[in-house]
This record gives structure tokens, C-alpha cells and sequence, in this order.
């Protein structure tokens, strides 16, 4: 309809005329934001079949994008498909060297495998490229304890706490780290404001007990070596 | 079969005799060049409209014969016009008017689609639900890219531009789609057929004239579809569009395109310009008043002999007034005054500072004043270089009454308020804040941008369009409980693929993925609805 077309450009003195030239510049990729959400959303109803369908259609709409990628990398991996999982999360760390979700998978994928080392490597890098990246986090969480190195996962919970004060599940996470770290004040402080924030919270009622426990033998142990 | 340019048989008489149970006669024009494959697509969404009782013409603007198509859709009530010589659209658009009978005429072009209700919805509205004589409904703008068979596979469908009629702005722009356009066929007897000299902007000389005959009513249902090919920029339009000077060439002839009168919808408005003669100056000011102004004037010259008899036209519009060089100013804009004939007259110095909006601002400010008796200066006037707008029968009686004074003291004298415009006078207000929204939205203040867009919806129409616009800025600003709000209102009154899209992401937020997933799957329909309704 080009006629039409000409008449939607014209050089106008009016905003409005502008604004509809404007818009006209950028093409929407709606159809492929449609099906990577649905994708997304079968990914989380369970429906992987569904789910796969939409991603490769969208990658086959936007092939530069590595969000479909991601997604059949989740499919895959929800589905132990760990190989199929790893390489598509390769495809999208190829189409975009800063995408935080790829190296999460990749993490997962790790992990699964019981590769640590790279599980804990890949949910750092992820966590590098984005601090707000909830599952490394937790996922760097889990490697750090199967690892049994603690000091630079608190660095991460620490740096999310700070933009999501108000997280319990982190603040947990946190507060068992630091336990175990044997920074129990620290960790005895932090778990009191998860049971401000939630005083349902029987997991950090629990690890409180053992918290004050610890501090108290630690105490007892204390006073015991000064008098001796 | 279908009929053939030489066939002479009419099933269908002169929309006169309405077949009352099928409604009106509609006739659909049709011209196309060179696209069969897309107008194959177009020809049928026509053939098979809900309403039935149609005159399709199609053109052939001297491109491939697409007689085998027209063949194939074994219509009786499409006319086939095969020409061999490329004549343009204006041209084509012409020649299928010489043969519609219906009582109303619809446009589609080669490469757009029409949906199964469009003509029923817009017959509907003109037979039942407005006064108006013309009507239009939104339409998808799809964005789409060329498959490597040449199929158009869409990537986004967008309804651009949503906006009710306003007849200000259709002087100075085009905010009606053609396609989604429906007027009745007599009218074209008012406005004149399309006009053959312009190669662009065709579609817009038009319904600038028609909105000189009547209002428009907008349907907000969406109807159709047009497509726009992403990084095709060597369509004819874009390559048209690039000569800067015939583009603009073509934009002038439209502003000053003046149809016969009378106008029943609008007031004309003579520009009177004093000189003392006719020189460099004055010439200047002319080309200006040409290039500058957009509402409908005659411009008045009053001039001595001498300079009336070297009076060279290159402006349309113009009337030389001849007066005895002995005339005083005021005295010759008498003279121009009696033989002009523009309900407003608006009284210029030669060398008046001649810009963008230079007279339409007063000149708005009057028509929608409800106070008699005013005169609005020109935003740029002074003492010096005095300029306004008025009712002619305002200056008029104050000329009368006091013929040897002054413009301005014969007006003050008879009792004539001169004022400036004021803010909220000045035509254009909806772009105005539009604009604003779209400059807060672009500093990243959402939330903000979301209230200006309600704000338009509440006080200046273009409802749908804005509270879209309002829900998406929620969303990016987080107050998801307001863009769902908005979302829903928007998706039971008339769903688009982006309040869809937009729904399902604000029920993602909230974890219900079931609902979210019905949403998105609506949304895919509709983007790949062409294939579900017309294959």
C-alpha cells in the first residue's frame, strides 16, 4: 500500500505526525517475543514437547537471538538430556558472549554431571555478567557447599542482598555460609531478620537454635581456655 | 465468469435501487501493478466478504495481466479493466470510478487485505450509527519479511495509529488510512476525482477533500491489513519519497487544492496582504503564506495598476485586487474585503515573519471561540508589522462604521476584543502531549509517561491508542497493577497482539502460566491469522 505509506511520512510540523514516522523505523518481532514467551511458559507448566516447538520457531525467526537457545537447553535439561542441553546452551553462549542464562545452563549442566569445578566456575561467570541472577546464585550456593569454599559465594549473596534486601531464601542461604564459615554473630544477626521479615520461618528458626548453640559452646570453650 | 473491460452486460444497476435485504450497493476498487501473487490474496479477501452485495473493480495499471486470477475466483460481480499503459494510481483509481454504481466506494490496494466483516462493519456504521458520509476502521500494520517463494511471513502485526477524525489535522496530514476508507460514492461529485498530477500523497489529496464535505467516523475495530516489508527499501513509495523536492511539489498542490464549493464543513478564509507594491518583499511574503500555510485561504492582493498588470501567478490562490495607487492602506484592504469571500479574513503586512503555524493558531483559537466579537492577533505580530484574524462580517461592520481609521482602531472602535491565542487554543493539542510522552518515556520516567497517556485518553480522544500506549509504560515502570488494569479494559473492548502479549507477561508475573499461555496462543492466531482465514 505504498501511497498510504507516503502519507504516514510525511515531514510534518506536528508531534503527532512525527511520532507516527517514528514508530514506523522499527520493526517489531513480536511473533518471536509471542513464542519465546509461550515457550517460557510451557518451560514452566511442564509441557517440554510445547514448549520445544516454540522455541524453534522463534530461533527460526530471530536465528541471531540466544534466548530460544536458552530455552531448549532448559527443555533439554529438564528432560536429562544433558548432552543436547550442553550444546544448546553453547549456541547461545556462541550468538551472545554476555548472555548470563547460557552460563547458568551450562552450570546446571555441570553440575548434573557432577563437574563442580565448572559448575562453580560457569554460575560465576553468570553471576559476573549478572548479580541478579537468582538461580546461579543459589546454584553457586549448592556447588559452594558440595565444594566445601564458601568465601566468594558470600561475596554474591552479599552484592544480591544489597539490591533485594528483603529476599529470605538468600538471607538464609547466607546465614548457613556464614555458619559455616564459623562467622556465627554475623550469622545469628542475619537470621533474626528473617524471622522479622517471616516468623513462620521454622528453617531459620531451626538454624537459629543451632546458631546460639554454637555460640554458646563457642563462649563456654572460651572462658574455659582463659581460666585455664 | 467474471466480466472484462469490454463487456457491456450489468448485473447490478446504479446502487440507486438498494437491494434492502442485502443493504446498499458497495463498489470496491481494486487497482493493481505487477504483484499477482499478493493480489490474488487481495481479490479474494474481497470475494469473500460477509457482505455480498458488491461491484469489485480491478485495474490493471499496464502490469502483468492477472486475468487468470480473476478467472479462477469465477465471480460475476468483479469488472476486470485490463489497460496496457502504466497510468499511475491516480489514474486507475479514476477510471474504475467511471464505472462503480454503488452508493459507496472502498479502496484496497494489490497487496493488502481486507478481513471477512470489513465492509459489513463499515456499511453498518454509515447506514446505522452516524450522519457521517464517510467512515474508516483501524488496520494491522504487518511487519513481515519475504520468504525466498515469495510468501510474506509476518513478524509483527501493530495497529499504528488508532486516531479519531479530527479535521484540522487531516489538512495538514493524513491520519486516515485509505484502505480502511468507505464514503459514499456521490460525494466524488463534490470533491472531484483523484488527481493525476501527483505522484505521491495521492491517497491523502483525497481525503483532505473529502473532509471538506463531511466528518469522518472512525470504527475502532480492526478490519484489515497492509504490509510493510522489512529493509524492502526499494519499493516504488520509498524511492518516491526520497526526492525531497517533488515530494514537497506534491504537498503544496494538496494544500492549495481548493474543491468547488460550497463546503459544508468548511469555513473558508481570505488572507488579505498590504502593500504599497509589489517588490522583493512582498514576493517573499507570498511564497511564504504558500509553503506555510495549510488551512483553505484565497490570498488578496491589493495592488496599484502598474503592479497588478506585472502581476506573474507562480502561487495558486492568488486574487490581485487593482487599486488607484492613491489608495490609502486601509482603504485597499476595503477594497479586497468586498469582493473576498472567506468567512474569516485575516489582515497581513507585507514582511510579516511568515512561519510554521504562523496564522493557524489564531485562526483555531477563533473558529473554536465561543465569544462573538474577537479578533486574534497572529502569534508574531506587533506594532510594527500588525497582523490578525477575524470574522469577515466583524470587519466588515467595523469598517463601516469607522472607514478612515486604522485596521486595528476601526476594529478596537467598533468594539471588537483583540487578544492573543491562548495555550489551550492552539490546534494540534493531542500532539502536543503526545510528543511530551513520548520525550518522558524516552528519559526513562515510565511512570510518569503512563499518566500523561491516561491523561490524552481522558480529555482527547484516541482512547484505545493511548491507554495502550499508558499500559505499556506501566509495565516498563513496574506498576503492574495498574498495567493490568489497563490490559484487561483494553483486551475485552478490542485484543491486539501487543495488550495480548503484554497481559500474558503481567499474568507470567504473577505466576499463572496457565493464563498466560491462553493469551500468548491468542496472540499467535492473530499473527498468523491471514493463513487461518484465507487458505
Amino acid at each position: 500500500m505504498d501511497m498510504t505509506k507516503d502519507q504516514f511520512d510525511f515531514t510534518a510540523r506536528s508531534p503527532g505526525a512525527a511520532q507516527q514516522s517514528e514508530v514506523q523505523e522499527c520493526a517489531p518481532t513480536q511473533h518471536y517475543e509471542v513464542l519465546q514467551e509461550l515457550g517460557d511458559c510451557h518451560t514452566h507448566l511442564g509441557e517440554h514437547e510445547r514448549a520445544q516447538r516454540c522455541y524453534e520457531k522463534a530461533a527460526s525467526l530471530e536465528p541471531d537471538e540466544p534466548a530460544p537457545y536458552v530455552g531448549l537447553g532448559v527443555v533439554a535439561l529438564q528432560k536429562d538430556l544433558l548432552d543436547d542441553a550442553e550444546i544448546a546452551f553453547r549456541v547461545a553462549c556462541r550468538l551472545d558472549v554476555r548472555c548470563a542464562k547460557a552460563y547458568a545452563g551450562l552450570a546446571m549442566v555441570a553440575q548434573q554431571r557432577a563437574d563442580y569445578k565448572r559448575a562453580f566456575e560457569m554460575y560465576l561467570k553468570c553471576l559476573e555478567l549478572d548479580v541478579d541472577n537468582l538461580t546461579a546464585l543459589l546454584g553457586l550456593f549448592q556447588t559452594s557447599c558440595q565444594m566445601g569454599s564458601f568465601a566468594r559465594v558470600i561475596h554474591y549473596l552479599q552484592a544480591y542482598l544489597n539490591m533485594h534486601p528483603g529476599d529470605t531464601s538468600v538471607m538464609f542461604s547466607l546465614a548457613a555460609l556464614y555458619m559455616k564459615d564459623g562467622r556465627l554473630a554475623r550469622a545469628r544477626t542475619i537470621l533474626l531478620d528473617v524471622l522479622a521479615l517471616d516468623p513462620a520461618n521454622t528453617d531459620a528458626a531451626n538454624l537459629l537454635e543451632e546458631v546460639e548453640q554454637n555460640i554458646t559452646r563457642t563462649e563456654q570453650a572460651s572462658e574455659a581456655g582463659a581460666r585455664l | 465468469m467474471p466480466r472484462s473491460s469490454d463487456s457491456k452486460k450489468r448485473h447490478h444497476r446504479a446502487g440507486s435501487a438498494p437491494n434492502e435485504k442485502q443493504g446498499p450497493m458497495v463498489s470496491v476498487l481494486l487497482p493493481t501493478l505487477n504483484r499477482p501473487g499478493y493480489f490474488a490474496q487481495a481479490l479474494f479477501s474481497v470475494v469473500r466478504q460477509s457482505y455480498k452485495n458488491l461491484q469489485i473493480i480491478v485495474v490493471n495499471d499496464g502490469g502483468r495481466d492477472v486475468s487468470s486470477v480473476v478467472d479462477s475466483c469465477g465471480d460475476p460481480r468483479v469488472i476486470y479493466i485490463n489497460r496496457k499503459e502504466n497510468r499511475g494510481k491516480a489514474f486507475s483509481l479514476n477510471e474504475a470510478l467511471e464505472r462503480a454504481e454503488g452508493k459507496y466506494i472502498a479502496y484496497l490496494d494489490d497487496d493488502d487485505l481486507y478481513y471477512p466483516d470489513h465492509i459489513a462493519t463499515l456499511v453498518e456504521a454509515l447506514e446505522n450509527q452516524t450522519e457521517c458520509q464517510v467512515a474508516y476502521s483501524d488496520l494491522y500494520k504487518v511487519y513481515c519479511s519475504i520468504q525466498p517463494d515469495g510468501s510474506r511471513l509476518a513478524l509483527g502485526k501493530v495497529v499504528e495509529v488508532s486516531r479519531d477524525f479530527d479535521r484540522f489535522v487531516m489538512l495538514y496530514y493524513n491520519h486516515v488510512l485509505h484502505v480502511s476508507l468507505l464514503h459514499r460514492r456521490d460525494l466524488i461529485d463534490r470533491t472531484g476525482p483523484y488527481n493525476e498530477d501527483l505522484s505521491v500523497l495521492i491517497d491523502w489529496d483525497m481525503t483532505r477533500r473529502l473532509a471538506f464535505f463531511s466528518d469522518f467516523h472512525h470504527i475502532t475495530d480492526i478490519t484489515g491489513e497492509f504490509y510493510s516489508p522489512v529493509g524492502d527499501s526499494d519499493r516504488i513509495s520509498v524511492r518516491k519519497r526520497k526526492d525531497k523536492s517533488e515530494y514537497l511539489r506534491n504537498a503544496l498542490t494538496i494544500r492549495t487544492t481548493r474543491p468547488p464549493k460550497p463546503w459544508p464543513k468548511i469555513e473558508d478564509m481570505s488572507i488579505i496582504l498590504v502593500t504599497d507594491r509589489l517588490d522583493k518583499q512582498t514576493a517573499g511574503t507570498i511564497g511564504s503564506i504558500w509553503r506555510y500555510s495549510f488551512y483553505p485561504y484565497k490570498l488578496y492582493l491589493p495592488l496599484p495598476q502598474v503592479d497588478a498588470g506585472r502581476f506573474e501567478a507562480g502561487v495558486p490562490n492568488v486574487v490581485i485586487v487593482p487599486v488607484d495607487s492613491s489608495v490609502p492602506g486601509a482603504r485597499r484592504i476595503d477594497a479586497a474585503l468586498a469582493v473576498c469571500d472567506g468567512e474569516y479574513v485575516a489582515v497581513v503586512p507585507s514582511g510579516f515573519d511568515v512561519t510554521e503555524m504562523w496564522l493557524e493558531d489564531s485562526l483555531h483559537a477563533l473558529i473554536n471561540s465561543p465569544l462573538a466579537g474577537e479578533a486574534i492577533e497572529l502569534d508574531r505580530s506587533t506594532d510594527a508589522l500588525w497582523a490578525a484574524v477575524m470574522r469577515k462580517s466583524d470587519l466588515q461592520s467595523a469598517r463601516n462604521n469607522f472607514p478612515d481609521m486604522s485596521i486595528r482602531e476601526s476594529l478596537e472602535s467598533a468594539g471588537i476584543t483583540l487578544r492573543r491565542p491562548r495555550p489551550n487554543e492552539i490546534p494540534f493539542q493531542f500532539d502536543q502531549l503526545l510528543a511530551e510522552a513520548q520525550r518522558t518515556e524516552k528519559a526513562g520516567d515510565f511512570s510518569e509517561a503512563g499518566r500523561i497517556y491516561e491523561h490524552i485518553a481522558a480529555g482527547y480522544e484516541n482512547q484505545l491508542w493511548m491507554k495502550s500506549l499508558a499500559a505499556t509504560a506501566y509495565f516498563k515502570a513496574g506498576e503492574y497493577s495498574r498495567a493490568a488494569q489497563l490490559t484487561d479494559e483494553l483486551n475485552r473492548s478490542r485484543p491486539t497482539v501487543d495488550t495480548l502479549l503484554l497481559e500474558a507477561r503481567l499474568k507470567r508475573k504473577e505466576k499463572d502460566f496457565a493464563s498466560s499461555v491462553d493469551l500468548l496462543e491468542r496472540a499467535k492466531c492473530m499473527l498468523d491469522e491471514k493463513e487461518l482465514l484465507w487458505t
